[in-house]
């Protein structure tokens, strides 16, 4: 990112300068202020108020959370990441109107998302009723041995201890994967435990990405710092709905965690006999796991 | 016409280097002949081992020597890599001894002048790893003879006049000419007329010839012209005379043109055994560098090479060698084809990585016939459809060959009820991918569009614990919210399913995919196949 403000010249005589607007205008004599810095530069932005984007962005389709997000939508050439207690709990059904719209083609060409090490196999019948072609997605596993811990809940018995450093297959190739900067979306299952420098040099690589990357970690990386700027924890929030709780941005933090509605897996009829069945919501649980 | 001339002052040196590992790297290396040093290079001159003394000494000099013995087929092929990179530049090129002499006065115009063509010769040239010393001339010869004197003849009024260039070679010494010559080092300062003591058993009759000018007090080829021609000729043979005609460009020179061959194939034999892949892929880089310049020589782009690692029999009787262990051949087929040298090192390395080696391998020799015509397509500014296309095929390329072809795969849904089956991966073929055309009608989704399938799905369904007749996951209860959807298919291949499907509810709000079994062999229980992504 470049980092160039347009700096006025020191003045000649002493008197400090006269600026264009928006900035207010001082006459000489009175002391150096603007108004409003965080419009000099599209990088700059005040505590209290919501970043603007600094790339594209891509809408995520779902209007509450676009408004909550800097630039309304998934921020491009970063990271984010989406800590989840389990996998299953909605997180697809989330990207899926974005995952549509980068590999749909009012934005070009199609293009390609790839999977790095995903919890379990993905169902192309599921793909396609979210609206995702299966044709274009690539699943990307570590070599058979060299398996990491990853977070999902299937381990294979096959996997053997390995001399490497567990998941570093999966962490070179997303890296080779990003720099190539010809992909369309990235979605990666990494570790809780995975290491803050690993992250960073992630963030490094995604520069050259034009296209979201989705990280995916346990809940329990909540307490851990991370270089990705923007960072969601999700959880389930009922049937076919999902709490989402901002807890980095680039803005203020935001207080209430916002729930929305996924594309529904049960029909009308079904939702109305749960209901029924359950007078009270579930509560949404927010286990701290130590 | 206008001749370039490539000279290699230290070409067996070279040859001989290339077949080294990286454990004898940084280490003096000379060239042994007969128990006498032929050749040393500047590591070892320096410690005062100099061309003719003897091995005894040259190790009592220097204990860490690398003794190699001068093999002229192997000078040979090195000096042909050169020819076909020179082949790239222009198809009239003959190279002879450790020389080479290409034509360019056609090809002037294409490469922007002399200057631009001549680095861009030294830039092509420069991976195969020799030092050069080039000159231009009118004449093949006369460039020849410059370029073994001295090395700042590059351009100059000698290059496109004659009158110049037979001004220049009235001062050239007289040890440029004749036969055998090229065992003859040129000295370091370049007025100096005497060589140096470069001793070869068949560069003594050339060293008799210029003890004989000398002894007449012929220094420079101006001395020699000056004699009368008819005695030149009976005491030292026709061939000297001729030699300088054609240098001045007096006489006609017939040339042997080099020509490329259809299939490329070269040898290397390691200077020790190569135990690790390291150390092959080490021995294997200017193989490499000699396909690149034979593929580039014939403009066109490799699609696929093969690899073969001579090992050394494990028993001494040749009957109990079995020729299947004797060689391990590595082919390497590329999705798209290239020419680059670093695309084309880094498959074979990570390839190399995953092939173990059942033994030491002696020689490595490489093959290739599969070439494809046309250069590749060019790098744009702006990453278009192509550029594209040509990007994320190297990329899973590069993915396959460190993780192995089932790693990267694509998934294809599959015409089946089964949901395990209803889903097959595919490794990624890199030719196809991103070549699948726009998606077809994925548009916008709406919201209330119900979604029946799980997105991820367990390959082992997992059995569930039972209480009472209610499923538990992980200790809590499950709630069956939607189902039965009863699936029953399979008879045909054996892998009969007959279930019932339910969606239910976790304890933490969750949607998960289970089903119950109604075939008496699964015992009848509880199974979770999916969650709802």
């Amino acid at each position: 990112m470049n980092l160039s403000l347009p700096l006025p010249s020191p003045p000649a005589d002493g008197c400090p300068p006269a600026l264009a607007t928006p900035v207010a205008a001082s006459s000489p004599g009175r002391p150096f202020f603007i108004a409003a810095p965080e419009t000099l530069h599209p990088a700059l932005w005040r505590a209290h108020q919501l970043g603007a984007a600094r790339e594209a962005v891509t809408p995520s389709g779902f209007g509450a959370l676009d408004v909550q997000l800097p630039g309304g939508g998934w921020p491009h050439r970063v990271l984010s990441e989406l800590l989840l207690p389990h996998p299953g709990l909605g997180e697809m059904r989330l990207l899926a109107p974005a995952l549509a719209a980068l590999a749909g083609g009012s934005a070009g060409p199609s293009r390609c998302v790839m999977l790095f090490d995903p919890p379990a196999a993905p169902c192309a019948w599921a793909l396609g009723q979210l609206g995702l072609d299966a044709r274009q997605w690539l699943v990307v596993h570590g070599r058979v041995g060299q398996g990491g811990p990853g977070f999902g809940m299937v381990r294979s018995r096959r996997r053997l201890p390995s001399r490497l450093a567990p998941g570093a297959d999966v962490l070179w190739a997303l890296e080779q994967a990003l720099r190539s900067g010809h992909l369309g979306a990235v979605l990666a299952w990494l570790p809780a435990a995975c290491q803050a420098d690993v992250l960073r040099r992630l963030q490094l690589a995604a520069q050259a990405h034009d296209g979201p990357v989705f990280v995916f970690r346990g809940l329990e990386a909540r307490s851990r710092p991370s270089v990705a700027p923007l960072r969601l924890a999700l959880a389930a929030a009922g049937i076919d709905a999902l709490a989402v709780r901002v807890l980095k941005r680039r803005g203020p933090a935001l207080a209430e965690p916002l729930t929305l509605a996924l594309s529904p897996v049960l029909g009308a009829r079904q939702r109305e006999r749960s209901r029924a069945s359950q007078p009270q919501p579930a509560p949404v649980a927010w286990v701290a796991t130590a | 016409m206008l001749w370039i001339a490539l000279h290699l002052p230290a070409l067996s040196l070279e040859s001989f280097v290339a077949t080294l590992g990286p454990a004898q790297a940084g280490r003096p290396v000379v060239l042994v002949e007969a128990q006498r040093i032929v050749q040393a290079d500047a590591a070892a001159q320096a410690r005062g081992v100099q061309p003719g003394c003897k091995r005894a000494t040259a190790l009592a000099l220097a204990p860490e020597l690398v003794l190699g013995q001068a093999d002229a087929r192997r000078d040979a092929q090195a000096l042909v890599a050169v020819a076909h990179a020179a082949l790239a530049f222009t198809p009239a090129v003959t190279a002879s001894g450790h020389g080479v002499r290409l034509e360019v006065q056609s090809c002037l115009r294409y490469f922007g002048g002399l200057a631009a063509l001549l680095q861009r010769l030294k830039t092509a040239l420069q991976p195969l790893g020799h030092r050069l010393q080039l000159a231009t001339a009118p004449t093949a010869r006369g460039a020849a003879l410059l370029a073994r004197w001295r090395a700042d003849l590059e351009i100059g009024a000698h290059s496109t006049d004659v009158g110049p260039l037979r001004t220049l070679l009235e001062q050239a010494p007289v040890w440029l000419l004749g036969p055998g010559r090229e065992d003859i080092q040129p000295p370091g300062r370049p007025e100096a007329t005497a060589p140096p003591g470069g001793r070869s058993l068949s560069g003594a009759a050339h060293r008799a010839t210029w003890e004989a000018l000398q002894g007449m007090g012929l220094h420079t080829l101006a001395d020699l012209r000056a004699l009368p021609r008819s005695g030149l000729a009976r005491r030292f043979g026709p061939e000297l005379l001729l030699e300088l005609d054609r240098a001045r460009g007096e006489a006609p020179e017939p040339h042997a043109w080099v020509e490329l061959p259809p299939a490329f194939a070269s040898r290397i034999e390691l200077f020790t055994r190569a135990d690790t892949s390291a150390q092959v892929i080490a021995g294997a880089r200017i193989l490499l560098a000699r396909l690149v310049a034979w593929a580039q020589g014939r403009h066109g782009r490799i699609a696929r090479f093969t690899l073969v690692m001579h090992h050394e029999p494990r028993h001494r009787r040749d009957d109990a060698t079995d020729p299947a262990l004797l060689h391990t051949a590595l082919e390497i087929a590329l999705a798209e084809p290239a020419v680059d040298p670093a695309h084309l090192h880094l498959l074979l390395a990570e390839r190399l990585e995953r092939t173990p080696m059942p033994a030491p391998a002696l020689e490595l020799s490489l093959r290739c016939d599969a070439l494809v015509p046309g250069q590749a397509p060019n790098g744009e500014l702006f990453p278009t459809r192509a550029s594209e296309c040509v990007g994320l095929t190297r990329l899973v390329e590069r993915l396959q060959a460190r993780l192995g072809r089932g790693q990267v795969c694509g998934i294809e849904p599959v015409a089946e009820h089964r949901p395990e089956q209803a889903t097959r991966r595919v490794p990624a073929d890199a030719t196809a991918v991103g070549r699948s055309g726009t998606v077809g009608a994925a548009g916008v989704i709406e919201s209330n569009s119900q979604v029946t399938r799980p997105v991820w799905l367990w390959p082992e369904p997992q059995p569930l614990h039972e209480q009472g007749a209610h499923p538990l996951l992980e200790g809590r209860p499950l709630q069956l919210l939607a189902g039965p959807e009863r699936i029953e298919t399979g008879w045909w291949d054996g892998a009969l399913a007959a279930r019932d499907y339910f969606i239910a509810e976790a304890g933490d709000g969750a949607l998960v995919w289970i089903y119950r079994t109604r075939l008496p062999a699964d015992g009848g229980g509880w199974f979770l196949q999916g969650r709802f992504g």
